[in-house]
């Protein structure tokens, strides 16, 4: 009997190692891919015989984006939006989740479940009357006209994760700064804000990663390169100039590093972050 | 003991002019009130009311009036329901609908069990996965045209390296053109997709499966029950709650967003990708007829909270 059950957990384990190990080929495969083909020849790309190891390495294709095709506005005006949105996010949704989180107060079961509503309504049905209103005050094709527009999803993602943060700090620093006569606002900006500073970085990172990679608000509220973020301007130069693979792959892989690099630096923070939120919710 | 009374003394002590005028200690006031809490709420409510709630009131009274940016000459008066009416005699409404039924439908449940295979491998713990774990969930936070083009180039009809591996191993006669072929390209965008958001099912699913008490395997094994029942008896059934949030939440974003499809495919070839959230975009932004955009996104929208509802109820969460 326990020889068996032991037996029957070796297989398991090995066959957890099998699917792991498969599954993880099977997730970075494509972008290995990608910047195996984004340091290859041209020719070596279109080949009558596939070349899986490039033989010679070039970087042309990254030389070539980056001066001739405006790709550094691009990834400049997304830094911008990216930062307004999680500027935003932070200063009116950090207040909120503490309130969420530290009061109990009439309504506020439902209002929780308003911010958790309000990511349901169809993207396309908001960016129509976005696109009207933005362009009457004159927020349309404007980096903080499309960073208003992404807290629309964002900001209610923002304060529920970081909600599940602050619920996880502990209580005691707070009330023995109360009673040492801190106000409400001295314990939440001494006490809360900095205990919770980790799922705060986490939180912010995550709706960072959400803005950088945005494509359809973007798509129909940026009309000119002044504001223009990269994951549209990749995509019309994909149509416009049948762009080389080579310097698509090239853009690819330029865009998503800051994202590889983030993840992999709050990724445990941000996995436990976003799974609190949503399995409460 | 000591600090209670200088504070005391502190509060007394008549005001400096800084302390008037001291913002700090204005707001440090304010925090003492029973409207705190409410404060604190109202900048991103109103935000909130700014950006959601405006926008998608605003849109639903669009459906019910014309509105082409590019005919200011038909104005924009009341048309009651004829953008409702139009619908049921479009077919590409309906070829919309069912395509949206399988894509929804296929990428669910592929997701689903593949999440749910790799969060139960993760969650044994075995020594080295978690790095692997880093890998699995690493796609998820890719942003769509990136992951959109990776794997346009990876399945390229002439320089595809699926298309010269299926090739090389027999399966496949020649290199095949995945997102040209009506036949195919549904088939193959799903692939994607799941590629792409099957990590956020091993991401709840794996929290979902921390929250198990182990001594329910204990007794399980004790009364001798195998891999596979203790899977269907304890697992399955204490993931409930995770596994309808997580559907739910998924099949929210799978109907809301045509992102993917438009990268990949536009809704071609033929219409054999075409999805309600892509033809309302594409009614919007091609077409710039935001009223009939507005009613196919109210249609959407009712449909999925028609789904949520009844999802909920069949699966009884709210029993528990």
């Amino acid at each position: 009997m326990a020889v068996a059950r032991s037996r029957s957990k070796l297989v398991l384990d090995i066959g957890s190692y099998v699917v792991l190990i498969f599954l993880a080929f099977i997730c970075i495969a494509p972008i290995v891919w990608t910047f195996l083909t984004s340091i290859k020849l041209e020719e070596d790309i279109v080949t009558r015989n596939m070349i899986y190891i490039p033989t010679r390495i070039t970087f042309e294709h990254y030389v070539n984006l980056w001066n001739q095709s405006g790709y550094p506005v691009l990834v400049v005006n997304s830094l911008i939006t990216t930062s307004v949105t999680v500027l935003i996010c932070m200063l009116t949704g950090t207040i909120a989740a503490y309130s969420f989180s530290r009061f109990h107060f009439r309504g506020r079961t439902q209002l929780m479940l308003a911010y958790l509503i309000v990511r349901m309504f169809p993207a396309v049905l908001m960016i129509v009357p976005l696109f009207i209103v933005m362009r009457q005050v004159g927020l349309l094709d404007s980096s903080i006209g499309l960073a208003i527009a992404y807290t629309s999803f964002l900001l209610p993602l923002f304060v529920w994760m970081l909600k599940g943060f602050f619920d996880a700090a502990p209580k005691e620093l707070e009330s023995a700064a109360r009673i040492d006569g801190t106000t409400r606002l001295g314990a939440m900006f001494r006490i809360v804000i900095p205990i919770a500073r980790n799922g705060l970085l986490a939180t912010a990172v995550f709706v960072g990663i959400a803005a950088w990679n945005e494509y359809l608000f973007a798509l129909m509220l940026t009309t000119s390169q002044g504001s223009r973020t990269w994951p549209v301007g990749l995509q019309l130069m994909v149509g416009e100039f049948q762009l080389p693979w080579g310097m698509l792959a090239a853009g690819g892989i330029i865009s998503i590093l800051p994202v590889i690099v983030l993840f992999a630096f709050v990724q445990r923070a941000m996995v436990a972050g976003i799974t609190a939120g949503a399995v409460k919710g | 003991m000591t600090s209670n009374p200088q504070s005391i003394m502190a509060s007394s002590r008549p005001l400096s002019t800084w302390d008037r005028i001291n913002p700090a200690r204005y707001i440090g006031e304010l925090s003492e009130t029973r409207f705190w809490m409410y404060l604190l709420l109202l900048p991103s409510a109103l935000l909130i009311m700014g950006v959601v709630i405006y926008p998608t009131l605003y849109g639903f009274q669009l459906s019910f009036r014309e509105m082409r940016l590019n005919r200011p000459d038909l104005g924009t008066d009341w048309v009651l329901l004829k953008h409702y009416q139009r619908m049921l005699s479009d077919q590409i409404f309906w070829i919309s609908l069912r395509n949206t039924a399988v894509w929804v439908t296929a990428a669910v449940t592929i997701e689903f069990s593949v999440g749910l295979i790799a969060a139960l491998a993760l969650n044994r713990n075995l020594p080295g996965t978690k790095v692997l774990a880093v890998f699995i969930l690493l796609p998820f936070f890719l942003p769509n045209v990136v992951a959109g083009h990776m794997w346009a180039l990876m399945l390229d009809p002439r320089l595809g390296v699926i298309n010269d591996l299926l090739v090389k191993v027999g399966l496949l006669g020649g290199y095949k053109a995945w997102f040209a072929d009506p036949s195919t390209a549904m088939a193959a965008a799903i692939i994607v997709e799941a590629w792409h958001s099957f990590p956020f099912f091993t991401l709840l699913l794996l929290a979902g499966l921390k929250g198990i008490p182990t001594d329910l395997y204990k007794a399980a094994d004790i009364d001798g029950a195998g891999s596979i029942s203790q899977l269907r008896l304890i697992t399955l059934p204490m993931l409930k709650t995770v596994i309808a949030a997580a559907v739910i939440l998924r099949v929210i974003g799978l109907v809301n967003s045509p992102d993917l499809l438009l990268i990949l495919t536009s809704g071609g070839p033929g219409r054999s990708t075409q999805v309600l959230s892509l033809y309302a975009f594409q009614t919007a932004y091609k077409d710039f007829n935001f009223g009939y955009a507005g009613a196919l996104s109210v249609i959407m929208f009712i449909l999925l909270m028609m789904f949520a509802w009844v999802y909920v109820r069949l699966s009884k969460v709210n029993q528990d």
